[in-house]
């Protein structure tokens, strides 16, 4: 298979450092970019490769010549050439190590037989590799280990794909003259204290293969090897089983571990896979390849693709290992109807349940009006589910009443960077961090919530990166193992714009702004008013400092260590969007990096780190009720009627209703009628209270989804989802990339989820007729021009494609902004700090901000049906060991969080990560009501809710029998709709 | 404590006003938060906060209030 690399194919990245001058005629074979991701070449490729494109050095091996570029190693120049050389502790995900020494090989005029992967190639270079004295080393190596390794091939989970086991075949080890009576580790404990998988130190050869993963790929640092000589053994932590140490269960080492050691649990279950299909996480915003390896319908295990270009071959505890969800019994397959929420479910045809939908949805349109009814996409279907329910909004419900859960993380990215750059999505490829020198991360918490990413970005700062964090909490980021943050600016909740806006202050008031590529590339008019307005007093950090609590010259000093570095990137999450003020946030994000000429380059630009897998895609596809495909404003002429074209129906050209907006009209009495999909409003959105009333009004309330979730209790229909790995779609992840999801099982439900809205949009009366997700791409490329060059038949070829992709870019745009920015000219916004309404008082004294943790996943459906719950079995309220004193709470205590929304209880974990002031909790478990606590504050201009910000006063509670009254009332509500469920 | 459609509508209007209308005239501001409202509030929503300025007036900012007064008459 043909694999390309972004950063060196000059084409793609459209960059000039990578070379877009001369290009060496056409090679049969490019050892930069013809590389089999499903094979194993025993040294990474050689970073920083000096040799300009085209010009490779020449060595011979075993007579054969091979080109490689400078800083390869004689094992991986080999393997180019098919020439594999046996070898155990090096596999190319990896540094190379040089223990083992079965690698070794004969270079002519060299003495002794070096080990193969340690040695770098060198012009004129002649290797054998094989002969008796080689060989004959190579088996005595064997022999050692073998001496000291069970013998039990043939009932081994490994069987079958055991690198030990292929090594003694490929070296002809015949006997082992040792004995096994001797010192061995045959009795060696098992480790199973981890859910996914255990660890067998009889096993074990001691290669360090997982010390090295747990360190470069996943930069944990949880494992060591202990002692030397015989004595050596691997061990997580202090000697600690794995769950009690530091590992955070990525499986980096299962995957590179060569023997049965270190394997999952679901392999010793089950056996070994007999074929795979390449797949996309659907989980975070990351969006990591996978093989989903299968045994006929059935996923055995998941292992992170090397070909992924936005994993590179490694995940985390979700996406490798938290898919059980996907068969848990909790899963409904059948549609089923009621007329009201106090009655029990009826099972239903599919038939059945559209008709019955469909003449709901009708009969409200036509006592209320068309606008009382609407829709909301899900952030986790795929592209083609979520264009087809927007498609069913405005085209079979005749309105624009559609939004999507991304109204409630990313919303105000959308609009900020449009305003600024001209594109609603971020500038960089994740690739791009390797060039990045300064890193300044807001408001996001990529170890827990990007869990992937985070670890390329501890990578890079291990390398050498600083790093300037901006949260107030004390994340992982700030000190870990070998990474330390530089700054870490603890602000106060609320005071992000005062934040920036003293960033850029300090930056013209120091003069280190970038003035040539502001006169040539942003709209000098604007810079100015911009530039007059940023260098009034009230920006300076001293001033700031006095709300937000940064100290002004830690702040200065971030601020010219950001401006002075070459490359800086700002990476940011949900900390910035979910506030009053999210939108002014992002525009002032956008101008710090135009400001700094940090835009248009590998290695630089401004990355929201999107919290759901298809947020990105799920806006593009024209979630948002004012926008089509491509973002274009549904109000203009020429946009919407190239669709009412291609869709057959004419179009509403005014903007419709925000979820928001729909739940408050719900709450009037003039909204009816919801169709969700893949979305659980009612756990995600804020103040609960306030939700439950709105969809306790509905008349009919449409729930799409894999389990019966928190809304499902309020539906008066509900239609089975199908999971990702029972259907064909994309998903686009932060980085643009459309990735393709594959069908490797029967949709539990009998059909996909693209098919049952399909079945819906039938009934109402407007039929699309689409017979594969492929043709749903068609369309959408047809209607959408930074889509045009995207297909199935494209996206098979490449892997993924980064959007735009058309004809200028038609192999896609890694990195955006390069010539000019998608609006012309940069723009620089006005961003006046506001304070948000939500302020501390006398009863509610303390600021609550919310987050997420890495082993959940935002409400957590489907981790919660996973062993991930070992991690993390209930949302805590962390709290500062001060406020904590003040109010006699100990770890562990049960709490009530009470805010002017609502109150709830939890338990508390009393930490330093928090400052006074400032207590946080998660919330993946309804039960624990979050956001019965949170308000309907929302974002200015996108009514993203301010989740980041709630005044709160926390409590001990005494009697510890009382729940909260909501959670009671939850308990009740619970048991009943779950008792409509068996009939 | 949540707020009724009205107010809720009317606390957006007035965050808009505040945060879109600085740094320019009271004209360009007023034109500012009527193309943002146009662009991004659904019919009804427009509808409702006109038809009840009357009772809103304590409520709504300047700005906001003459930016609705032209919506209004583009109804
Ligand atoms: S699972 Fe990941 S974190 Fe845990 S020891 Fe292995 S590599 Fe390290
Ligand atoms: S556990 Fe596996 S990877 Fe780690 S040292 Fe032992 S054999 Fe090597
Ligand atoms: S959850 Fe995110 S980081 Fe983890 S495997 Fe999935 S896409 Fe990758
Ligand atoms: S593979 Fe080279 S020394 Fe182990």
């Amino acid at each position: 298979m043909l694999q390309r690399s972004d950063s060196v194919n000059p084409d793609t990245s459209g960059l000039s450092s990578v070379g877009t001058g001369t290009v060496a005629a056409p090679m049969i074979f490019d050892p930069r970019t013809d590389i089999d991701p499903d094979k194993d070449y025993g040294t990474p490729a050689p970073t920083n490769d000096p040799t300009p494109v085209g010009e490779l050095i020449s060595l011979r091996i075993d007579g054969k010549e091979v080109r490689v570029p400078q800083g390869t190693s004689v094992l991986r120049a080999a393997a180019m050439a098919d020439i594999n050389i046996p070898k155990l502790c090096a596999t190319d995900s990896l540094e190379a190590f040089g223990s083992c020494r079965l690698c070794l090989v004969q270079i002519e005029g060299r003495r002794g037989y070096p080990a193969s992967c340690t040695t770098p190639a060198e012009e004129g270079m002649v290797v054998k590799t094989q002969n008796d004295k080689v060989a004959k080393l190579r088996r005595n190596i064997m022999e050692m280990y073998i001496s000291d390794h069970p013998l039990d091939c043939l009932t081994c989970s490994a069987n079958g794909d055991c690198e030990l086991q292929d090594m003694a075949g490929v070296v002809g080890l015949r006997n082992v003259r040792y004995g096994y009576e001797g010192d061995n580790h045959l009795d060696a404990e098992k480790d199973e204290s981890n859910p996914y998988f255990t660890f067998d130190p009889s096993k074990c050869i001691v290669c360090s293969r997982c010390v090295r993963a747990c360190e470069e790929t996943q930069g944990t640092f949880a494992l060591t090897i202990s002692s030397r000589g015989f004595e050596s053994k691997v061990s997580p932590g202090q000697d600690q089983p794995f769950m009690d140490s530091e590992c955070v269960s990525c499986g980096a080492c299962v995957q590179a571990c060569p023997t049965a050691t270190l394997s999952e649990k679901s392999i010793i279950d089950k056996g070994q896979p007999e074929h795979s299909v390449i797949t996309t996480c659907a989980y975070c915003g990351v969006g990591c390849a996978f093989k989903a390896d299968m045994k006929g319908d059935e996923v055995v295990r998941m292992t992170p693709w090397k070909g992924g270009k936005a994993n590179r071959g490694h995940s985390c505890v979700k996406g490798r290992f938290a898919f059980g969800y996907a068969t848990h019994t909790d899963r409904i397959t059948t549609p089923m109807i009621r007329d009201s929420i106090d009655e029990p479910w009826r099972k239903v045809s599919y038939e059945e349940a559209f008709t019955f939908a469909a003449s709901r949805i009708k009969g409200i349109q036509k006592e209320f009006g068309r606008n009382a009814v609407g829709g909301i996409t899900s952030s986790r279907c795929t592209n083609e589910e979520t264009y087809l329910v927007q498609k069913l909004v405005r085209a079979a419900f005749g309105n624009n009443n559609v939004d999507t859960c991304a109204r409630v993380c990313h919303s105000p990215t959308g609009f900020g960077l449009k305003a600024t750059f001209g594109e609603s999505a971020g500038t960089q490829t994740f690739d791009s961090v390797e060039k990045t020198d300064v890193m300044m991360v807001i408001g996001a918490n990529p170890t827990d919530a990007h869990p992937v990413f985070g670890s390329r970005m501890k990578k890079r700062l291990r390398e050498g990166a600083e790093l300037i964090v901006v949260d107030p909490r004390s994340i992982d980021l700030v000190s870990g193992p070998h990474v330390k943050a530089n700054h870490h600016l603890q602000l106060l909740p609320g005071t992000n714009v005062a934040f920036i806006n003293a960033m850029a202050h300090v930056i013209i008031d120091e003069g280190l702004e970038s003035t040539k590529s502001i006169q040539e590339r942003c709209d000098v008019e604007s810079f100015e008013t911009w530039k007059a307005f940023i260098s009034d007093k009230r920006h300076s950090p001293e001033e700031t400092e006095k709300y937000s609590g940064i100290p002004a010259a830690e702040l200065r000093a971030a601020a010219r260590l950001y401006a002075t570095a070459n490359n800086a990137a700002i990476y940011y999450g949900l900390g910035v969007t979910e506030h009053s003020q999210g939108s002014s946030m992002v525009m002032g994000i956008a101008n710090l990096a135009m400001l700094t000429d940090n835009i248009g380059r590998e290695g630089v630009g401004v990355n929201p780190l999107r919290g759901q897998n298809n947020v990105q895609g799920s806006c593009d596809m024209g979630s948002f009720p004012h926008e089509l495909p491509g973002y274009r404003h549904i109000s203009g002429d020429e946009v919407r009627t190239q669709f009412e074209k291609a869709w057959n129906v004419s179009l509403d050209p005014e903007p419709g209703y925000r979820i928001t907006n729909m739940l408050d009209a719900a709450v009037e009495g003039t909204y009816k009628g919801l169709y969700v999909q893949g979305e659980d409003i009612a756990q995600s959105d804020p103040n609960t209270h306030h939700v439950e009333q709105a969809l306790k009004n509905l008349d009919c309330l449409i729930v799409q989804d894999i389990f019966l979730n928190e809304t499902a209790k309020f539906a008066h229909v509900f239609l089975p989802g199908s999971s990702f790995l029972e259907k064909d779609g994309t998903f686009t992840n932060a980085e643009r990339r459309i990735s393709p999801v594959r069908k490797v099982m029967e949709p539990l439900g009998g059909l996909s989820d693209w098919e049952v809205t399909l079945g819906l949009s039938k009934a109402l009366g407007y039929e699309m007729n689409y017979n594969h997700p492929s043709e749903i791409m068609d369309e959408i490329a047809s209607l959408t021009p930074t889509f045009t060059r995207v297909s199935y038949e494209r996206l098979d070829k490449e892997g993924s494609l980064q959007w735009p992709c058309n004809d200028e870019t038609p192999d896609g745009t890694p990195i955006m902004h390069i010539e000019e920015y998608t609006r012309g000219k940069g723009n620089f916004a006005l961003t006046e700090y506001v304070a948000t309404e939500e302020k501390v008082t006398k009863r509610f004294p303390m600021l609550l901000t919310t987050g997420r943790i890495l082993s959940q996943y935002n409400v957590g459906a489907q981790t919660r049906r996973t062993e991930n719950s070992s991690w993390h079995g209930e949302d805590v309220l962390e709290i500062h060991p001060h406020d904590a004193e003040d109010r006699g709470i100990v770890t562990g205590d049960k709490i009530s969080l009470a805010s002017r929304a609502g109150d709830t209880q939890l338990r508390a974990l009393v930490t330093k990560r928090m400052q006074p002031g400032v207590v946080y909790t998660t919330f993946h478990h309804p039960e624990s009501g979050a956001n019965i606590i949170t308000t309907d504050n929302s974002d200015w201009a996108t009514n993203c809710p301010e989740y980041k910000v709630t005044a709160v006063q926390v409590n001990k509670v005494l009697n510890t029998e009382d729940a909260s009254e909501w959670q009671a009332q939850f308990a009740e509500f619970t048991k009943e709709q779950l008792a409509y469920l068996d009939n | 404590m949540s707020a009724n459609e009205l107010s809720h509508l009317v606390k957006m209007a007035n965050q808009i006003a505040s945060n879109i209308g600085l740094g320019s005239t009271e004209d360009e501001a007023v034109d500012k938060v009527v193309n943002h409202i146009s662009l991004f509030w659904a019919r009804p929503m427009r509808e409702k906060i006109c038809a009840n300025m009357q009772e809103s007036a304590d409520d709504l900012n300047p700005i906001a209030t003459k930016a609705l007064v032209q919506i209004n008459a583009k109804l």
